[in-house]
């Protein structure tokens, strides 16, 4: 039997697109059930993102931080690493560019920003990058301890937050704000979409090059689809260990440090929450494929920028938009759901 | 100085404490026995703790509370379970997306219910009968530490002797383990993995609920995201019990005790509570290491 690339590639479209649909209609059934006015709700869920500039760019803008850490993920995925603990690392490397962009406030930008930059992929890039070095030495299970430092390091980010740095006039929990020279340029104004997203749509190509096109991409995918084979074909298995948990913390560090540089210029306490997770999802739907982290990552800023609309126009509150992203978890590996795409493609 | 009066208190709370581990820590032995890691542990308390103080506050029961508590935490459960064996989803995933599902879905309701995302205070709702046995209870050290505990408590521990009968004196037990670690000699003997596994996860929601529900109705109110990690220390917990009722029932004790003592230490060394949030997850992480590190060493 003849295998060919196109149909392939039409039965993860259309599973993707039954999972979708699946996830909607349970957001149009809990809209019916619990707003007293279904019509209006729907109507800011689902157009809301487009009614002006403001709402429009600020999603494309919540979509930078989904697209890094989805990036991040999708390295880890590919070499079979598991990296729960994208939370942390996003919230470190926001911390970690907020400490320099404060401790050298007079600093020119041309410096100052690669510096916190580098900070901030740093930080989350050591995180990772521990539980790495655990599985690395000792087989300690990634998955698990990835989750529980990110999950300490959340508490202690937390205290550094509202203690060293807690700005003292501002009566929210966040710290000052950073000299002026640090935020990046805003593109698409009255919105909070800034340039980062051009250099952040390459960085996927580039992803993309480097795990399709490069020998060590190559071999850190091999090691992902069979590391029996890997280790028989001579690789250092163990290497593709510690490498793509290093890579998947930075992308994650890098998240935090362009959030607080580009949309906030400060460090706030619990900014980061959710866009781990989001990675997840946003890398789970693009199949791991870099390129496809940007339309991934973008359909979920709207997922989140629609339950926004809705909650402040309507009556429903915003963690509306988790339900829908659970539903689309719980299906997008449903291989049933591929399957049973297959077998009407066979019939028809 | 008589150390008793201050190591009492310490190990008693740490009974109390330890649980919804316990609990937690049971449920998923049984899908771990039948081969599944089961992640969505946190989500199953969260969902067990919201409905079943909700429940008891509309009802009026605590015992109708935890028993539709239970019922609700098993029917997500279920449907954790199904869309995992039946639709053949990545059971990592589902289990991410059952905890998703359970922040989302409990933060919705109670939105449309009670109109806040805070907490939710329920007064008059009965406190959890506490067993009190004056003959016992007067038994130096033991008896303190070991009586005047809630109901749920001993409950637990009766789950864990259960469970033991279970997983190791009955066909159900021994097809269960079957299932982890040899499918296909119960696939050819006519038996379906997939039940096994099913049971297993329909357990977990079953002693998840039961967690849940040790955390609200103990406190008569549900905090947002109240189960805050202890799914996933439990997980941990099972690993470090050896994947045996009695080594959880140790491993959980443990637990308890470093939250019982971090909380202790909180009262006198002025340490910030954020500190006191992360030791459990610092602790469990190093404790994880630790494990690897004496197994990786012992394979060598």
């Amino acid at each position: 039997m003849k295998i060919n690339r196109t149909s392939t590639t039409f039965v993860s479209l259309a599973g993707l697109g039954i999972t979708l649909l699946i996830a909607f209609i349970t957001m149009f059934i809990m809209i019916l059930i619990m707003s007293d006015t279904p019509k209006d709700t729907m109507y800011y869920f689902l157009a809301g993102p487009f009614t002006n500039k403001y709402y429009f760019g600020n999603m494309l803008n919540a979509a930078i931080p989904l697209m890094l850490t989805g990036l991040g993920i999708s390295f880890a995925f590919r070499a079979s690493m598991f990296n729960l603990g994208g939370e942390g690392q996003v919230y470190i490397g926001g911390l970690a560019a907020a400490s320099v962009c404060l401790a050298l406030p007079d600093l020119t930008g041309i410096i100052g920003i690669p510096l916190s930059l580098a900070a901030a992929i740093s930080a989350g890039a050591a995180v990772a990058g521990l539980s790495g070095y655990f599985k690395f030495k000792w087989r300690t299970d990634e998955l698990i301890s990835s989750f529980l430092i990110s999950n300490a390091l959340i508490f202690i980010v937390d205290n550094i937050i509202t203690g060293v740095l807690q700005d003292p006039e501002s009566s929210l929990l966040t710290s000052h704000k950073i000299a002026e020279q640090y935020w990046f340029l805003k593109i698409f104004p009255p919105s909070n979409l800034d340039i980062s997203i051009v250099f952040i749509v390459l960085l996927a190509f580039l992803a993309y090059f480097y795990l399709f096109k490069t020998h060590q991409g190559y071999e850190m995918r091999i090691c992902g689809l069979n590391s029996e084979f890997a280790r028989y074909g001579g690789l250092d298995v163990r290497k593709y260990f510690l490498l793509p948990m290093v890579l998947s913390g930075g992308f994650h560090g890098l998240a935090g440090g362009v959030t607080v540089m580009g949309t906030q210029h400060m460090l706030f306490k619990g900014f980061s929450g959710g866009m781990g997770w989001n990675g997840i999802a946003v890398a789970l739907i693009a199949k791991n494929n870099p390129i496809g982290v940007i339309p991934a990552a973008l359909f979920f800023a709207y997922l989140e920028a629609g339950a926004k609309s809705a909650m402040i126009n309507a009556d429903i509150t915003i963690e509306i938009a988790s339900v829908v992203q659970a539903v689309v978890f719980y299906l997008i590996t449903a291989q049933a759901i591929y399957s049973f795409v297959q077998r009407r493609r066979r019939t028809a | 100085m008589n150390n008793g009066e201050f190591s009492i208190p310490i190990i008693h709370n740490s009974i109390s404490i330890m649980t919804p581990f316990l609990l937690a820590g049971i449920g998923g032995l049984m899908t771990e026995l039948a081969g599944m890691l089961n992640i969505a542990l946190e989500g199953l308390i969260l969902i067990g703790a919201f409905f079943s103080v909700v429940f008891a506050a509309s009802t009026g029961s605590l015992f109708l509370g935890i028993l539709l508590g239970i019922l609700m935490t098993m029917f997500f459960a279920y449907i954790f379970g199904a869309i995992t064996l039946y639709l053949k989803a990545n059971v990592f995933i589902t289990g991410l997306a059952t905890n998703l599902l359970a922040g989302g879905f409990t933060t919705v309701l109670a939105f449309y219910l009670f109109g806040t995302k805070g907490v939710l205070l329920f007064e008059g709702l009965p406190a959890l009968p506490i067993l009190r046995i004056p003959a016992l209870h007067g038994i130096p050290v033991i008896g303190d530490i070991l009586f005047g505990h809630n109901i749920l408590v001993y409950l637990g521990w009766l789950i864990v002797v259960l469970a033991w009968v279970l997983i190791y004196k009955t066909p159900f037990g021994y097809r269960l383990r079957g299932t982890g670690s040899n499918p296909d000699a119960l696939a050819a003997a006519g038996l379906k993995p997939r039940n096994y596994q099913m049971a297993g996860i329909l357990i977990s929601g079953f002693t998840c609920g039961l967690a849940g529900a040790v955390l609200t109705l103990n406190l008569g109110a549900y905090v947002p995201n109240i189960s805050s990690g202890r799914g996933w220390i439990a997980l941990v917990v099972i690993y470090l019990g050896g994947k045996t009722p009695f080594g959880i029932l140790g491993a959980a004790f443990v637990f308890g005790l470093a939250e019982s003592l971090s909380n202790y230490a909180q009262g006198f060394l002025n340490i910030p509570a954020d500190f006191i949030l992360a030791f459990p997850y610092i602790i469990t992480v190093t404790a994880m290491v630790i494990m690897s590190i004496v197994k990786y060493k012992a394979a060598k």
